[in-house]
């Protein structure tokens, strides 16, 4: 017995003692394997991004094309509500910087003088809403100094004077733009309701025609934007969200989740009874596809 | 059990949870995209401001350039596309006419020419 032992020992001695590090070096091993084919053989290709997430000069591109149609339109909303999409902290710094970046290259496609164009518009606004409730012509010396302090050399290429001719145009008519997720079904004008007079009201279901509860909702005009939510009045429709629209005011709506941009909304004039005006009210219906 | 079969389990192992941790805890940071991985309606949305700016230039060539940043495709192909998604989202008809006003010019237009082609 003793001699077997003694034997045994031996034998144990003699051979490397096996424990479990091969399971962690195989467990490593394959972790580098899982981590080269992930990030290196077939990462993960991005779709259905969003313009905020576009590389700085795509970005450039962007706003360029938003101040463009803006130009061509003159449809601020419309345009705040797309540049809102790049995510700047500042929309009108991120204008006037391409503007001056463009200028100090040359500017070979005159884009500089479009987003100065609309750089001086949301600045317009900004100031002008302090001062009145509409959108008011601002004396042209002061835009003309202002012009010079962000593109010193715009003068002596473009004529400033024809710089700042905005107007908003005024229609009734609601006009979906944008989109997404979510798309319009259906934009009433309600005139037959005193309760509902100058109410917005929206009204937001999935895809089976199921309220959706929660749903945020982002209103902007010219110089502002509000945000609010579906459910909050669950008398109604847990679907259901409303916002009290000043008249002549124009307003454009989208879920913060995505979806068509409906612009060009206003409490409409239902009826006039004594020189007093009946205003209307607005109902959105938003589904998913 | 072997110890080889072990060893090559613990791999396949590992090999899961890198590919978990890649794709899906930490994949490829999401910035620095390009216009051509934009959601259909950004990209329907972008179409239409080309189609607004053209409304007043009436430039086909820089219409074409501004929509080369949606894709390698036709710049008559993406618009047309995008046709789709605007009357499928509910795209207002003044919106939709401009976006069609395009695409007649850019289906007959060639970038070599440098303009559209009667």
């Amino acid at each position: 017995m003793n001699q077997e032992r003694s034997k045994r020992s031996q034998e144990n001695q003699g051979e490397p003692k096996k424990g479990n590090l091969y399971l962690l070096t195989g467990l490593i091993i394959g972790l580098l394997l899982g981590l080269v084919i992930s990030w290196v053989i077939a990462p993960v290709k991005f779709s259905d991004t969003s313009p905020s997430s576009l590389r700085a000069d795509f970005k450039n591109e962007f706003r360029s094309q938003i101040a463009s149609a803006y130009h061509a339109t003159n449809n601020l909303a419309r345009a705040k509500a797309r540049l809102s999409l790049l995510g700047d902290p500042d929309p009108i710094e991120a204008l006037t910087i391409q503007a001056q970046q463009l200028l100090s290259s040359g500017d070979p496609t005159g884009a500089a003088y479009l987003l100065a164009y609309f750089a001086d518009a949301l600045k317009k606004n900004t100031i002008s809403t302090s001062e009145t409730n509409a959108l008011t012509e601002i004396p042209t010396n002061t835009l003309t100094k202002e012009v010079f302090l962000l593109t010193p050399t715009l003068s002596s290429t473009q004529p400033v004077v024809s710089l700042f001719t905005p107007t908003l145009r005024p229609t009734s008519s609601p006009t979906p733009t944008q989109a997404a997720t979510y798309i319009l079904k259906s934009n009433q004008i309600i005139c037959n309701s005193a309760s509902e007079s100058q109410l917005l009201m929206v009204e937001v279901y999935n895809s089976r025609g199921q309220p959706i509860s929660g749903a945020e909702i982002i209103i902007s005009w010219s110089n502002g934007e509000e945000h609010f939510f579906t459910g909050l009045q669950p008398e109604i429709g847990i679907g259901y969200a409303d916002y009290l629209m000043t008249p002549d005011i124009v307003y454009s709506v989208r879920l913060a989740s995505g979806g068509v941009l409906v612009s060009n909304l206003s409490s409409p004039h239902c009826s006039i009874d004594s020189g007093k005006i009946n205003w209307g009210g607005i109902k959105l219906n938003f589904q998913q596809p | 059990m072997n110890r080889w079969l072990k060893f090559f389990l613990v791999i396949i192992l590992g090999i899961i949870l890198g590919l978990i941790y890649g794709w899906v805890m930490s994949p490829l940071q999401y910035r620095d995209t390009t216009p051509i991985t934009l959601r259909y309606d950004y990209k329907t949305d972008f179409v239409l401001m080309v189609a607004e700016d053209f409304s007043t230039s009436q430039n086909a060539d820089k219409a074409g350039r501004q929509l080369a940043l949606l894709g390698s495709d036709p710049p008559a192909d993406i618009v047309t596309q995008s046709l789709a998604h605007a009357a499928q989202m509910g795209y207002s008809s003044a919106d939709m006419l401009l976006i069609q006003n395009m695409a007649l010019v850019l289906q007959t237009w060639r970038p070599s020419a440098g303009g559209s082609i009667p």
